[in-house]
């Protein structure tokens, strides 16, 4: 932990006027954003206001503009940071899963601890079969991922996400690219792993999860925070107009 | 027959045989001198020699060796002398183009003496008295001298004696003149038809006639020029004066004429009767040939493969320079042909460089630096066709780029890849014949050389092309088992 940044010790994720381009195109102006230990925050908002943009800017998935990013206490805008190491401290979640095809299940889990020296092989594949078991899929373990349904591949990303024992997950609208009879199963463990005391920021379009899971919501528009506050106040009783107008539409 | 062109020395060898001959020159004219070992000069060394590889009677291989009226009186001469020689079966040109740069001491290729070559080389005494001869398909009576010639074509051999003898005439007579590299092939296109004579050195002809190629001579010979053995102006002297003494002795002793007449007087006896007899006296030069393309095509696409990799990955790098340099690699062997860079290794690089360039090296260097731009190519492709969210995944455990190149990306960039590197095998493996241009010993080659001693062109090129493909359909059943078994 060499980079270790003054705050309090109770914040895991620390954001100060993040800006992100592409070219000319201002993706996010200047985000603000704290995220406590054990917190989950769901991040709302329309196609195109960069709430995966700031997701993935938290692991440095995208190259950060300007502004500062302190992540489980490395700053991850400091060129000197070791990005390989802060990432073993977060998982990401994509939407489309993004599992290792020519890799079974069980391998596609062990990859990580295994090639980083953390674990033996042996050790590597008990690992894995414990996290499969927790997400219900143990008898998988020697499939390949091009013979599981949508549900059952994003179960097992969320394993292979757990496998370096991150203290904060990241989920990229996990359940998007989802059949709608296979979300509840997809949802049903993230909201164990939620129950577990992960610190968690989640981009999602499931209104009705985000209330129920989140312990703050953050609802983005034009590359900047609107509004934030606990589920019940900002579904309840938003007080932007952008706020209200887009919760109008998906509700 | 004739052709030709430039000269230069055989670096430390040569300068030491060319001071060692003025040594003995010094001792021949009496003046005294420090050059003792002069009289050594010769004996004991060994000369390399460059020949054609396809110009019966003088030199074309049988059952794989190396013979005719040349080799047979080189050897002699060699024998008489006291000197060791290693022919090389390079090509008229080919030797021509060694001897300059070098790669061969001498050449003996039933060159014609000309005044021109003459200003570049220093010539033997004439060994062989020559002369042109014309020559009609067996069945045409319609052609039975010059003046039947009116508007019709002949072939003559690219500057050859009979070239420009009939060029000479074919003002005089009307009729044009199209030239030809091989006697082979000129006289497979008066058979085909699309010349209706060949005007050629007569003792090819006569043999070629004996070997049952299909022709006949209708004219008288022109009395032409006289062969002679070239060395570079003013170089291996002591060779050139070797071999002068030796011939002058085989002439003595009867030796000589007997050379002659094994070829000339009688030359039927080893022509092939039918196509199964034909087969079995080819297949042990074919399966040399064959076992050099495999093997020479194998080394190329090892390292091709590796070039591939190294450039493909340039290619996609973030480093304007590193892509900058893989970008330029690739467009120049991509944007230039295969057999340019085959002359430019075995014959360019030798006379800027001084090195000695074998043929192995010249055309594996040909072969991999070709096939590594097409690698790279395939390379790059793979590794782009790989959905970005792969690596990002990867990255996003914590593993670095190299590793997640390794794990993720390659595997199943190679997947992908395959069936194109399989191709591109395969297309290197039919490229491995172009090097028969500088007379790299491959399955073509070894056909060419056939073909030219028995002039039954079509029947060797049915049995090579069969060996190539039965090759390429077992390297392809054997590349798709090994891609089904590790790509599942």
């Amino acid at each position: 932990m060499s980079t270790v940044t003054e705050q309090s010790s109770n914040v895991k994720i620390q954001v100060k006027d993040l800006h992100k381009s592409f070219g000319s195109n201002n993706v996010l102006k200047g985000i603000d954003m704290d995220v406590r230990e054990g917190e989950v925050v769901c991040v709302i908002g329309p196609s195109g206001s960069g709430k995966s943009t700031l997701l993935r800017c938290l692991n440095k998935l995208e190259d950060i503009t300007s502004g500062k990013v302190v992540v489980d206490g490395f700053d991850v805008t400091d060129p000197k940071v070791d990005i390989n190491e802060v990432r073993r401290h977060v998982g990401m979640v994509f939407q489309h899963f993004n599992l290792f095809p020519h890799m079974s299940v069980a391998e596609n889990i062990m990859l990580a601890p295994v090639e980083l020296k953390k674990m033996s092989k042996a050790e590597g594949r008990e690992r894995a079969l414990e996290l499969l078991e927790r997400v219900g899929l143990r008898e998988k373990a020697n499939a390949r991922p091009a013979s599981l349904s949508g549900g059952q591949k994003q179960r097992v990303a969320i394993a292979r996400a757990l496998a370096m024992a991150p203290g904060i997950m990241l989920f990229d609208e996990a359940t998007s690219a989802l059949d709608p009879e296979m979300v509840g199963e997809v949802l049903q463990v993230i909201k164990e792993l939620a129950d577990t005391g992960m610190t968690m920021v989640l981009v999602t379009h499931e209104m009705g999860f985000a209330r129920e899971v989140a312990d703050r919501v953050v609802f983005m528009a034009d590359g900047v925070v609107c509004e934030q506050g606990a589920p019940e106040q900002l579904f309840g009783n938003p007080q932007q107009a952008r706020t209200q107008d887009f919760l109008s539409k998906v509700l | 027959m004739e052709k030709k062109r430039t000269a230069a020395p055989t670096g430390r060898l040569a300068r030491w045989i060319a001071a060692a001959a003025i040594g003995l020159m010094a001792l021949v004219v009496g003046a005294p001198s420090a050059v003792a070992q002069g009289s050594e000069s010769v004996e004991g060394q060994t000369y390399v020699i460059g020949t054609d590889t396809t110009f019966a009677p003088f030199e074309f291989r049988q059952n794989g060796e190396l013979t005719g009226i040349d080799m047979d009186l080189l050897r002699a001469i060699a024998e008489d002398q006291g000197f060791e020689v290693e022919i090389r079966s390079l090509g008229f040109n080919a030797a021509l183009a060694a001897l300059s740069s070098n790669q061969v001491d001498g050449v003996i290729a039933g060159m014609s003496i000309t005044d021109e070559r003459k200003e570049i080389y220093d010539f033997s005494e004439p060994y062989f008295e020559s002369g042109v001869q014309m020559a009609v398909a067996a069945g045409n009576d319609e052609i039975t001298g010059y003046e039947d010639l009116e508007g019709k074509t002949v072939v003559a051999k690219t500057g050859a004696e009979g070239e420009s003898y009939a060029k000479s005439i074919a003002e005089e007579y009307g009729f044009e003149v199209k030239s030809l590299d091989q006697s082979a092939t000129m006289y497979e296109s008066v058979k085909a038809g699309s010349a209706v004579a060949v005007f050629d050195d007569y003792p090819v002809l006569a043999y070629g006639i004996a070997q049952g190629n299909g022709l006949k001579t209708v004219t008288d010979k022109v009395p032409g020029g006289s062969y002679g053995f070239a060395v570079n102006k003013g170089e291996n002297t002591a060779l050139l004066a070797a071999f002068n003494d030796g011939l002058a002795e085989l002439k003595a002793n009867g030796e000589y004429q007997q050379i002659l007449d094994s070829y000339l007087a009688d030359p039927t006896a080893a022509a092939p009767s039918n196509f199964f007899d034909l087969l079995v006296k080819s297949i042990p030069a074919l399966m040399t040939g064959l076992w050099h393309t495999l093997l020479v095509t194998a080394i190329s696409f090892a390292i091709a493969m590796a070039l591939g990799l190294v450039f493909g990955f340039m290619k996609i790098s973030g480093n304007i320079v590193l892509r900058g340099i893989a970008t330029t690699f690739v467009n120049i062997f991509r944007g230039t042909p295969l057999l340019l860079w085959a002359f430019m290794f075995y014959f360019g690089l030798p006379q800027l460089t001084g090195w000695e360039i074998s043929v192995w090296t010249a055309g594996v260097l040909t072969l991999s630096l070709n096939a590594g731009a097409y690698v790279a190519e395939i390379v790059r492709g793979g590794i782009q066709s790989v959905d970005p969210g792969q690596l990002e995944a990867s990255r996003s455990l914590g593993l670095g780029y190299g590793k997640s190149m390794q794990k993720v990306v390659i595997p199943q960039a190679f997947k992908m890849m395959t069936p194109s590197l399989i191709n591109q095998l395969i297309i290197s493996l039919k490229d491995s014949s172009l090097l028969l241009a500088i007379g790299f010993t491959e399955l073509l080659y070894q056909g060419q050389q056939i073909y030219a001693a028995n002039f039954r062109v079509t029947e060797t090129l049915l049995i090579v092309g069969i060996i190539y493909f039965i090759a390429i359909m077992a390297l392809t059943k054997l590349a798709n088992y090994a891609d089904r078994r590790f790509n599942k």
